[in-house]
């Protein structure tokens, strides 16, 4: 069993571009002025999608509570769909007082009786931390008695941010898990996806394209991951990190470790999806798999243009903002680029300094970069004559206000944008949106008010 | 009223339905105006809080953190961060109010938030909810009693037309609007603490802040203390009276359990009636009362033959299996969050504190489930019926309109059960 992680290694990222210039950007908190998820979360988010694991929340009922079943990560697993369980001991007082080793110890083994996962992953949360129970102990005993993989995670939402928690998961999967079996078989195209988590099938848009190139997706962290999978995913040739900082630690150890590459790519968007498929070819270094790559792309790009025709004549002319967080900020402005829709602005007040360069490549000199969207968007939309404002609901007044179009991207996220054919649902969205009558309506003075 | 079975024969929760007492305190102080609850924990509690409560009202929701590190978990009693969190808050909103309450992690390290709170000049209500007791529930109750004793001002005088409603968790912003407005035809004036009926409702403002948009005001809760009669609703407010009458004993107090179904209407209008002879009963009153008179004949033969599991909070599940009963629907689970008092009299074959696990094992027993949004999984596995109520209902829109009260809202409540009922009926026939 491993040794708990070092929190301030996971803070200074050598791997991460401009983790030297920022001072542990990644865990500042201000009292009563922060907003976002802890670790716990992170962790959960890094680690809830393997379908074929039990996760264990050892800590009182808020941590699960409210937080299972929260995100739709489809898996293809068969059987016992774990993403979309919640276990927790939900510890009362007398544990508090006590200390909850015991029950926790009686929960893994109601969970192996019961549910007969592949692993359990334990979660350590606040008060447990606190009260000092020594998970990893308990986490070594179960495997020694089952004999299947019982991974502690160290991530209890006080050691810092949502992002540093999906450090923390990764770090725990690494140190439990990988390389501790030998996969079936071995092929030269075998690739890992890292921070891709299936969030409503984004996955699925773009895997069978692999699958047709010959690319073998031997692992991913962890979208509709298998732990048996993910056992064997040091002898992966290539990792790739989707649309995600967070997991950048992992690579680049898993690369010291076992030799294997890394790169970061995105698939929102027809331009991304394309230079990701042939980014992953030219990774593997085979001619005649880039040759394959390139016509696959020419087809796909022939395909998608044919369907989006109707979509461009009526977004000719429009104007977007966007007021997003993180990698989203580029990710999905170059989405809608791509549908021809002019993005004048996007938010990069919660983006890293890398996503804040690209924003301004996919955006060019005439773009804002807003760093305080909540009061910006307004003033740009009069300014430019913007047409759709894509945010999250708290931004839905301000479009009320302006009387344009308006897509919620954070909450109501239930449709896959991801891969050429998520383009095509972005693009029916947005057409509703811009027919949609609802926002003159709503607008209209009441007649009291004229 | 069944075989009551409290304590969960298990180490853990599967498929949890409870939620936590800091969520309710959160929530609680959302029904004040203008003010910001603010949790003393770690990021995480009150961002869940946050995404948990925007999700199902589909509202923007108020809340802040004190964000607890791992340096100050072990560092500082509490001190730095709160005074910190309210100078942060104060420099950029204007609150009325800031509503504090604790979380298991500063229960467990030991803050004394009532000593912060003496030091800090600010219009402050402090509350313990370790999140490691209790449930949603009674972090509400908490939370108003804190308000009650920390706010109000005792007096001896009283209002004889004013009246305090305090309603539980449960209940939907509406439901508290709808039985304000019942109250009010009878020729009081009703004040709801807390009121989520005008912050939480869903309505358009004029902007969306970073406060409670609505809610009683801060004067007014000062002011509670004059009022003739006092309405408790819900087991778990019965303290909150308790507290009230502490600062005026000349207040008269009166509790219901719910406020679900014929019978309990009646004995709300017989209440009403007595406290305010002169009034004239409004045409409004006797026609929905003869609705759902009416509705539950016409609803009679589909609940009738259909068994329930009725799941959520005490209280509302309290509620909801007094309507059915009164219908003839039978409730064969009743499935609480934690263990009450008020679970002994609810009508069902069997009430059970536990988790949905315990729900899915007793699948033959029911054929509708009414419950949050996690029973839907469930209700799909074995092909029951669902009817969804409580907290969280993230996959509808709407929750806050939702009224099950009175006769009102008894009336729609059975339909919208009985049509359910029959279209699962009809669904399982056809295979």
């Amino acid at each position: 069993m491993a040794k708990k992680p070092k929190i301030k290694d996971l803070l200074v990222e050598s791997a991460c571009s401009h983790s030297a210039a920022k001072k542990s950007a990644c865990n500042t908190q201000t009292p009563g002025a922060t907003t976002g998820g802890c670790a716990f979360e992170g962790a959960q988010i890094a680690l809830f999608p393997y379908a074929d694991a039990a996760h264990l929340v050892h800590g009182p009922i808020t941590c699960l509570g409210a937080s299972w079943e929260t995100r739709a990560t489809p898996t293809s697993h068969r059987g016992h769909d774990f993403t979309q369980m919640g276990f927790t001991t939900a510890i009362s007082t007398n544990d508090v007082v006590f200390g909850g080793e015991e029950k926790l110890r009686a929960a893994i083994d109601y969970i192996i009786e019961n549910y007969a996962p592949q692993a359990v992953f334990v979660y350590a949360t606040c008060v447990t931390a606190l009260i000092g129970d020594d998970i990893d102990a308990v986490c070594r005993q179960a495997q020694s008695t089952y004999g299947i993989p019982m991974i502690p995670v160290h991530a209890p939402g006080f050691v810092g941010s949502k992002n540093l928690g999906s450090r923390l998961g990764g770090e725990a999967v690494l140190a439990a898990l990988v390389g501790t079996k030998e996969p079936e078989v071995r092929t030269p195209y075998d690739i890992n996806l890292i921070g891709e988590y299936n969030v409503t099938g984004d996955m699925w848009q773009y895997t069978p394209l692999l699958e047709e190139l010959g690319i073998r997706v031997l692992a991913t962290l962890s979208g509709d991951g298998r732990i048996a999978d993910i056992r064997a995913a040091h002898r992966a040739r290539l990792n790739v990190i989707v649309c995600a900082k967070s997991l950048i630690s992992l690579t680049r150890k898993m690369q010291e470790q076992y030799g294997i590459p890394f790169i970061s790519l995105s698939f929102y968007g027809k331009r991304d999806t394309s230079s990701g498929l042939l980014a992953i070819a030219d990774a593997l270094g085979d001619e005649d798999l880039r040759e394959r790559t390139r016509t696959l792309v020419a087809r796909e790009e022939a395909w998608l243009e044919e369907k989006l025709a109707p979509y461009r004549r009526l977004f000719e002319g429009k104007k977007a903002i966007l007021n997003t967080g993180g990698n989203k900020s580029w990710s999905i402005a170059s989405a809608l680029q791509d549908l021809g829709i002019e993005v004048v602005a996007t938010s990069v007040r919660k983006a890293t300094e890398d996503d804040k360069e690209k924003a301004r490549q996919y955006l060019g000199e005439s773009g804002v970069l807003m760093t305080n969207p909540g009061t910006e968007q307004a003033k740009i939309i009069d300014q430019t004559g913007a047409h759709l404002l894509l945010a999250g609901g708290r931004s839905l007044y301000t479009a009320i206000k302006k009387r344009i179009a308006f897509i919620d991207v954070n909450q109501e996220k239930k449709k896959s944008y991801g891969g050429y054919q998520g383009l095509l649902n972005l693009a029916e969205d947005i057409k509703n949106a811009l027919e949609n009558p609802v926002f003159n309506i709503v607008a209209r003075r009441a007649p009291w008010e004229k | 009223m069944g075989e009551v079975s409290r304590k969960p024969g298990k180490p853990l929760q599967v498929n949890p339905i409870k939620l936590s007492q800091p969520m309710g305190a959160a929530l609680a102080f959302l029904g004040v105006n203008q003010c910001m609850p603010l949790m003393h924990g770690a990021l995480g509690c009150a961002s869940f809080t946050k995404v948990f409560l925007t999700r199902h009202f589909s509202e923007p929701i108020a809340i802040q953190t004190t964000a607890v590190t791992d340096i100050t978990a072990i560092l500082d009693g509490g001190d730095y961060n709160i005074v910190e969190s309210v100078k942060n808050i104060t420099a950029k909103v204007a609150p009325k109010l800031i509503g504090l309450h604790t979380t298991g992690l500063t229960e467990t390290k030991g803050d004394d938030i009532r000593g912060v709170a003496a030091k800090i000049d600010f219009p402050l209500v402090h509350v313990n909810t370790p999140d490691y007791e209790g449930g949603l529930e009674s972090g509400w109750a908490l939370a108003t009693r804190a308000l009650i004793r920390q706010l109000v001002r005792p007096t001896d005088q009283v209002q004889p037309d004013k009246l305090v409603l305090l309603p539980h968790v449960g209940l939907q912003p509406i439901e508290v609007e709808k039985i304000k407005e019942f109250i009010a035809l009878f020729g009081f004036e009703a004040l709801a603490l807390p009121d989520l009926s005008t912050s939480l409702d869903g309505h358009l403002g004029h902007k969306q802040g970073a406060l409670s948009g609505g809610g009683i005001e801060v004067d007014d809760i000062e002011n509670l203390a004059d009022a003739a009669l006092v309405i408790s609703i819900g087991a778990s407010m019965r303290d909150c009276a308790q507290a009230l009458r502490e600062k005026n004993p000349a207040m008269s107090v009166h509790h219901f359990d719910h406020l679900h179904g014929l019978e309990v209407s009646d004995a709300l209008v017989e209440l009403l009636m007595q406290k305010m002879p002169a009034t004239e009963i409004h045409p409004g009153v006797k026609r929905w009362r003869m609705r759902l008179q009416d509705a539950m004949l016409d609803c009679h033969f589909a609940l009738g033959q259909t068994r329930f599991a009725v799941v959520g909070e005490p209280d509302q599940v309290a509620g909801l299996c007094q309507a059915l009963t009164e219908a003839g629907g039978r409730v064969t689970l009743a499935l609480t969050t934690v263990d009450a008092p008020q679970l002994a009299p609810i009508k069902a074959t069997r009430v059970l504190v536990g988790d949905l696990e315990d729900a899915e094992r007793l699948h033959e027993d029911y054929d509708l489930i009414i419950g949050n949004f996690h029973c839907e999984a469930l209700a799909l596995r074995y092909h029951k019926g669902l009817v969804l109520r409580g907290f969280p209902n993230w996959e509808q829109v709407g929750n806050q309109l939702k009224n099950d009260l009175l006769y009102e809202g008894g009336a729609y409540f059975l339909c919208e059960v009985a049509n359910a009922a029959d279209h699962q009926r009809r669904h399982e026939a056809k295979g």
